[in-house]
């Protein structure tokens, strides 16, 4: 009896290795190197230069998502302006942006210097802004565990939407402390808002998924350490095998210690990383200096290569 | 038998956050704890130091203020020499605007390496002229064409350092060896050769002070199986702290930076370990929280309980320039904390220059202060041993302006319940019945020692309370404080524990945070467990010989250094001796 439920189980695990839904390895390579999203439908509504226009949530003395102009040259002062949804600054200051390829944008709530408008019990919300109508309402609520212990004043802290699985990426660290880190990266469906997988266990602020190495992997850049790790997808955007470690900043740039704040793909698949000091704490963004970062893969010996 | 070892133990754990290195005894000692941070500002009185100081203002006196490649052959003599002659590599010498000179030294001059040469020119003639600037952390590098002693390039590299050069890691090493810090961590003084000095970054460079973005090499001493960090400062010539690690594999190795080194020690003996004070006649434990600054709790005078507890709740900040334009900013530990302006220091406890008593100190900075929107604020209680108590918050500037108002945010949590509340009016003491808040003005009376407030216990004992006037000697000009007192409960926390941010920047009234507290209903106060709130405002003045709650940075052999003109608030509790 023992015996044959062994054998079922083989069965059943190769049948979950073999049954997973191969990709094409064309399509592969494209994953986060050809842009997929789009722009909102919204924009045309807002009088202002869609060409020149981009989503913000780090204007000074702007609370929420807000949709910059940006003038035409360094003489046009009076090119840059602004517009605000009356519905985006309803959540308090945000953090991170992705977009999917309806034009759909998706937005994580981050506290700016204090908590007075970033509540601990929203921190962990996932908001939608409607392409086509620009309001922006709760999307999907995640859950936490936070516990006495728990000081850090975030939840969470990055987002990434996946075209070629139409997934959302992000990560909480509500129930992180100095002594563990207890973060989760979620992977959430953007159709219904459910979630799909979890990662246990790591702590991340920069979330991107690119199949330049020849695999869909999830970049994660580490909120604990300058270290920048990925892991396999399957096709469907679940989580496949262990996490592994690509990339450390260590000792690279003015301070040396800086954590990814973002990754990108450029056309040629370099990674772009922007990366900032970044200690758990509200330190007032004035201070923060952000610095950018290339490495580029090396087929011949599987590493990624820092370029400058 | 259990509890006789876990008293030991935890002895073990407080005294190893004494911040006294001495050599960790296992392997599984948290080394965070024996770190120490050096609380020695000034340089070490030893000759190298002395010699490079007499080299660096002989440098600074002449035409061309640089510091030159010491011991340099005649190949690299010219190099530098035509580097020096080039306006474009000399553009960072000075000051632009007080036309001092910054500390420049040509820290290396080699044959430029084969890819940065470019077309046309002999490999053998192209040299690297590497130059470092301490006071803006900044490389400026130069090709220079020996045979016809022409400039190829300038370039300017902001926030970079240079390869160190060989007198500069024995001056390292000389700081080092001689730091008291480092002799007591090992037991004994090194000698130079104790100090791993390979040629190559793993080593010796391996380092970086992220706070102060001065120039830092880490010196490194083996003893038995770990490895002792000296972190050095060659910007300030002083030692920066030492950290113990184990001796790994070079892929695993540990790399000890200011940062670690700083936050780690706080962490791990400050934030997650509460300490005490037993002096004078005074006993009390404190600890830095995550958003309430340094707090003191369990505050016994001869024996007889206090104050439950005091803290700083907030830094509320606003600039009258602009409409709503502020910051409202918590202090505390410097990771896993809801403050914006952190801790970098460990509390000092130092001995008050008059009256008799001790100091017990915190500090919390901004990572680029002096520089605009930073800030530096310092919490002070002091105790006599009179009985006298003072709890007291300044800010040491600099801001976002020069029309910035200050309000500090401190609660005080007083010991009995059967305590009454009252207000010198005229003549007598009239007594509060219920919650409520008093703005500290011109119109306000005083008793002639210059008392307020009187907070007592069922037998007539407590505190009269003084608040600041500029009688302090400590440069404060006058709270013009908000005081309120509200009802202590066991039922409900209303900041006992841990307070998030409790007021906006820029409210100018009374509305500072407590007043939640206080509104719709105000309760009976009367024969109650009490607490005290005092908020000082303070405005900042930038008036050359005037300056308050503010700070200048100015350039001394070189470097910047920074003057402060902190602004001291905060009331005087005497007690009251029926």
């Amino acid at each position: 009896m023992r015996r044959f439920s062994y054998i079922a189980l083989v069965l059943l695990s190769s049948c979950f290795a073999g049954c997973e839904e191969k990709i094409d390895m064309d399509e592969v390579y494209q994953i986060g190197i050809v842009p997929c999203q789009r722009q909102p439908q919204f924009f045309g509504t807002t009088g202002l230069n869609i060409k020149r226009s981009a989503l913000s949530t780090s204007e000074k003395r702007t609370k929420g998502l807000v949709l910059v102009q940006f003038p035409e040259n360094n003489t046009d002062t009076a090119g840059r302006k602004t517009w605000q949804h009356l519905s985006w600054s309803s959540f308090g200051f945000m953090g991170s942006i992705t977009t999917d390829e309806n034009g759909n944008v998706y937005t994580i709530p981050v506290p700016v210097v204090n908590m007075l408008d970033n509540p601990v019990e929203k921190q962990n919300t996932i908001y939608k802004v409607e392409s086509t109508t620009g309001e922006m309402k709760p999307f999907a609520v995640l859950p936490v565990n936070i516990t006495a212990e728990t000081t850090n004043p975030f939840g969470l802290l990055g987002i990434y939407y996946d075209c070629s699985a139409k997934q959302l990426y992000t990560c909480t660290v509500a129930g992180s402390t100095k002594q563990k880190e207890n973060g989760i990266i979620f992977a959430v469906d953007a159709t219904t808002g459910k979630i799909t997988d979890k990662l246990l266990g790591k702590d991340a602020v920069a979330l991107c998924v690119c199949g330049i190495t020849g695999e869909k992997r999830l970049y994660i850049g580490s909120a604990v350490s300058s270290d920048i790790y990925s892991i396999k997808l399957t096709k469907a955007g679940k989580f496949s095998g262990n996490v592994q470690k690509d990339i450390s900043l260590d000792m690279l740039g003015p301070r040396g210690d800086d954590k990814a704040r973002r990754i990108r793909f450029d056309k040629n698949g370099d990674m772009m990383v922007y990366a900032v000091e970044f200690n758990y704490n509200l330190t007032a963004p004035t201070e923060k200096q952000e610095s950018l970062y290339r490495f580029r893969y090396a087929d011949e010996d599987k590493k990624w290569n820092f370029i400058k | 038998m259990l509890r006789y070892i876990a008293i030991i133990l935890f002895f073990v754990a407080v005294n190893s956050c004494n911040n006294q290195a001495s050599t960790p005894s296992d392997s599984k000692t948290n080394y965070a704890s024996s770190a120490v941070i050096s609380e020695n500002d000034s340089m070490l009185k030893i000759p190298v130091i002395e010699q490079r100081m007499a080299i660096i203002k002989e440098a600074l006196s002449q035409e061309i203020p640089v510091l030159l490649l010491n011991n340099a052959d005649s190949i690299q003599s010219v190099a530098q020499d035509v580097a020096l002659k080039d306006e474009q590599f000399r553009t960072n010498i000075l000051d632009p605007k007080s036309k001092q000179p910054f500390l420049n030294e040509i820290f290396n001059v080699y044959n430029a390496r084969p890819q940065e040469i470019p077309k046309g020119y002999d490999n053998k003639n192209v040299y690297r002229v590497e130059m470092y600037n301490y006071a803006l952390n900044l490389t400026t590098v130069a090709l220079v064409d020996i045979s016809s002693k022409k400039i190829i390039s300038v370039n300017n590299y902001p926030q970079s350092q240079p390869d160190i050069n060989i007198n500069l890691t024995d001056l390292a090493l000389q700081i080092a060896v001689n730091s008291p810090d480092v002799i007591k961590a090992l037991g004994f003084k090194p000698g130079e050769k104790d100090a791993l000095m390979a040629a190559t970054k793993t080593s010796l460079n391996r380092t970086k002070c992220e706070r102060s973005m001065h120039l830092c090499v880490a010196p490194t001493f083996i003893k038995d199986d770990k490895a002792l960090w000296a972190i050095v400062d060659l910007t300030d010539l002083k030692l920066v702290g030492v950290r113990w690690t184990n001796v790994g594999k070079p892929e695993t190795a540990e790399r000890i930076s200011e940062r670690k080194l700083l936050f780690d020690k706080i962490m791990e003996c400050n934030c997650k370990q509460v300490k005490s004070i037993d002096k004078i006649g005074w006993k009390m434990n404190y600890v830095i929280t995550s958003s309430d600054g340094l707090r003191i709790s369990e505050v016994y005078f001869k024996n007889k309980l206090i104050i439950n507890n005091a803290k700083l709740v907030d830094w509320h900040v606003n600039y009258s320039g602009t409409d709503g334009f502020g910051y409202s900013d918590a202090v505390g530990c410097p990771e896993y904390s809801q403050a914006a302006v952190v801790a970098v220091s460990e509390p000092k406890i130092s001995e008050l220059a008059e009256g008799g008593g001790f100091v017990l100190e915190q500090s919390f900075k901004s990572e680029q202060w002096p520089m605009a929107c930073n800030y530096n604020y310092v919490q002070r209680y002091e105790f006599y041993t009179d009985g006298r108590f003072r709890v007291s918050a300044a800010s040491l500037g600099r801001g976002c302006g020069n029309n910035g108002t200050y309000r500090p945010v401190s609660r005080i949590s007083f010991a009995g319940n059967q305590n009454n509340f009252s207000e010198w009016k005229s003549a007598d003491w009239q007594n509060w019945n219920i919650e409520q808040w008093r703005l500290q003005d011109a119109q306000t009376i005083y008793t002639p020692e210059g008392y307020q407030y009187k907070i007592t216990d069922a037998t007539g004992n407590g505190f009269f309370v003084e608040p600041g006037n500029g009688q302090f000697k400590d440069g404060g000009r006058g709270d013009n404080a908000y005081v309120y007192i509200t009802k202590l409960h066991a039922d409900k926390d209303e900041g006992e524990t841990d307070l998030v941010t409790i007021g906006p920047c820029c409210n100018t009234d009374y509305k500072q945070g407590p007043e939640k507290f206080i509104e719709p209903k105000p309760e009976n106060i009367q024969n109650s467990q009490l607490v005290f709130w005092y908020v000082a405002q303070l405005r900042n003045d930038d008036t050359k010989g005037r300056e308050y709650c503010w700070a200048e940075r100015y350039l001394e052999n070189g470097v910047y250094k920074t003057h402060t003109y902190p602004c001291f608030s905060g009331p005087m509790f005497i007690p009251v001796n029926k």
